[in-house]
């Protein structure tokens, strides 16, 4: 409890104490990494299923809702709920094409239909401008009857925004994951036909944390949008999915607070480093690498060891008495 | 436009070849380790940048520099085998394919370090000049790579069928429990699958290297075009990964006549089509 006022007050507090510099521009980009990354861990980590292409939905986001604003003016409000609603559409459809099937052919449907993303980004040039890209994509402004405008293209605002929307995704994920639905997930994780004998759906199941994350993807796409005023190509690259997938795994893929410290500690710790962007993917490599080798469960796995190993001693916990 | 079809079919077979090398080693890979690999594309774009170094850097003949390319990836196919996907072959499938991910991202970016951005031609010592082969119009490099490759494929065939070692391999393949009940030393069998299709990978990449370009991004590419052959061709199977390797360089080579800026999106259509119709690719009897 405590643990949780401290963080609120620090997550309150930065913009104050950073002011609109770089330091805040990380903090913005990890809560919307953060947002991607609790929707892949409902996929990956609670669902058991490996998708390769959830870059696919984040970049549907993106050009949804800069399509929208661009061409018909309709501000993020609406491209937001537009674009979540097309994340999860497309999730729907590769989902219902292979979910029945599960294991690798699903990991490679998910790749391919990425990949068929970004060509159709690349090519349809006078929709999408090709590589060029689409500039120009505000961020929008929100009127309060009596209290003013707030204009977020200020950094401040804006990082609130991500924020308190990161927040409502990480804790729906944790909802979904404590109610029946989550309990099913984790009985067809763990051993599937037994599972299915107890009457819980395995393709129910997998599509529904299918469809979620692609939701979730939608709304990081078009707040990334938004955000940086640029959309290209590049939204559908295999990276960002390597990328969110690192975030997942190392942080904890069966955990709420996994993928959440994954997403901010792999914004800010490459940048820290200071290092060029072919030696910061070579260490997010031999992180993933060493991570899977060694604690396949995650840093919060290390916690959970270290946090056990102190109440050890304690004599009243041993079930044996 | 019609009489320019050979020559386009000439092409087609040439990179579907190519396809075929590395997709021979994927399959082989999948079906007898139960690894999806998303590394084995790397693999390909390692032996076009070591065919490379050894070449350019360091005077090798190129008939040289192919086999030592070949030997040196199937070496680190070996070592990649024993020291990662062994230890992790007692934990879920998630954890081998992930531990591919990583792979593939150290492996490209790695490269890109050591080789640079800048896509680099392989000296072959071959003429540059063309060859008129009827109403086609090729290279020596070109033609030497297409003999090269379907050698290569034809080799494969038969140690697979004929050998001990490609024996092994094939029961493995259909009942490792079994295999490992008379006696076939499993892990032997999963290094030399794993070496073997890295080196054929490789030797992809250092034939088509001397054609196109060498690039340490390469990589991604070759994966997916790889996976797209595997799936056309069965999941598993050898021979269909050779046939599917060669289909998809021809649908693409054709597909450049209809549209030049979709070719390469005809593979991945392709792939959700057979998921849809015929999961189990396209040459499996029902």
């Amino acid at each position: 409890m405590a643990l949780g006022v401290a963080i609120a007050a620090v997550i309150v507090a930065a913009p104050f104490l950073l002011g609109e510099g770089y330091e805040l521009h990380l903090l913005i980009i990890s809560a919307i990494f953060t947002i991607l990354a609790s929707g892949l861990s409902l996929i990956v980590g609670f669902g058991g299923l490996l998708s390769l292409g959830h870059a696919a939905f984040f970049g549907i986001g993106a050009y949804t809702s800069a399509l929208l604003f661009l061409k018909l003016g309709v501000p993020m409000w609406g491209g937001l709920i537009a674009a979540a609603v097309m994340g999860a559409f497309a999730a729907f459809l590769i989902g219902a094409l292979v979910l029945r099937v599960r294991g690798n052919r699903f990991i490679i449907t998910t790749v391919a239909f990425a990949e068929i993303m970004r060509l159709i980004a690349v090519n349809s040039v006078d929709l999408t401008r090709g590589q060029m890209g689409l500039a120009g994509v505000r961020a929008p402004e929100l009127t309060i009857p009596g209290l003013g405008t707030i204009d977020f293209s200020s950094k401040t605002a804006f990082y609130f925004l991500a924020v308190a929307i990161a927040a409502l995704c990480v804790a729906t994920v944790a909802r979904i994951v404590r109610s029946p639905i989550g309990w099913g997930l984790a009985a067809l994780r763990e051993n599937e036909r037994l599972g299915e004998s107890l009457g819980v759906g395995a393709f129910r199941h997998a599509m529904l944390a299918f469809v979620v994350g692609g939701f979730f993807a939608g709304i990081a796409g078009s707040l990334n949008a938004h955000y940086m005023n640029f959309v290209s190509p590049d939204v559908f690259a295999f990276s960002v999915t390597t990328t969110v997938l690192v975030m997942v795994v190392i942080g904890g893929k069966t955990s709420i607070a996994g993928p959440v410290i994954g997403a901010v500690l792999f914004t800010i710790l490459p940048e820290l480093l200071r290092i060029a962007d072919q030696f910061r993917l070579v260490f997010l490599g031999v992180v993933l690498l060493v991570t899977i080798l060694v604690f396949p469960k995650g840093l919060v796995e290390l916690w959970q060891r270290w946090a056990a190993r102190n109440s050890r001693p304690l004599p009243s916990r041993t079930p044996a008495e | 436009m019609i009489d320019l079809i050979p020559q386009f079919v000439f092409n087609g077979l040439l990179i579907g070849a190519g396809y075929a090398l590395i997709a021979v080693g994927l399959t082989m890979i999948f079906g007898i380790m139960n690894i999806a690999n998303f590394a084995h594309g790397e693999f390909y774009m390692l032996g076009g940048c070591i065919a490379f170094f050894f070449t350019s850097k360091l005077g090798f003949n190129y008939l040289l520099a192919v086999p030592a390319t070949v030997a040196v990836v199937a070496v680190l196919g070996l070592l990649l085998e024993r020291t990662i996907f062994r230890r992790l072959s007692k934990q879920d499938a998630m954890s081998s394919v992930l531990a591919t991910v990583a792979l593939a991202m150290i492996l490209e970016n790695g490269a890109l370090i050591l080789w640079g951005p800048q896509p680099q031609p392989i000296p072959t010592g071959f003429s540059p000049m063309p060859v008129k082969l009827g109403s086609i119009f090729t290279t020596e490099p070109r033609l030497f790579a297409v003999a090269v490759t379907f050698g290569a494929l034809l080799l494969v065939h038969l140690f697979l069928n004929r050998s001990l070692l490609g024996s092994a391999m094939r029961a493995t393949f259909q009942q490792p429990e079994a295999a490992a009940l008379v006696g076939i030393p499993i892990h032997r069998v999963h290094a030399a699958t794993f070496g073997l299709g890295a080196g054929l990978a490789a030797l992809g990449g250092a034939l088509l290297g001397a054609i196109f370009f060498v690039h340490p991004a390469s990589g991604g590419q070759a994966t997916l075009k790889a996976f797209i052959v595997v799936i056309l061709g069965g999941l598993g199977s050898i021979s269909g990964a050779m046939v599917g390797g060669i289909i998809l360089g021809l649908a693409e080579s054709l597909g450049t006549l209809v549209s030049s800026a979709y070719k390469d999106a005809i593979g991945f259509v392709l792939v959700i089509l057979i998921l849809l119709y015929r999961p189990d690719g396209l040459f499996k009897r029902s």
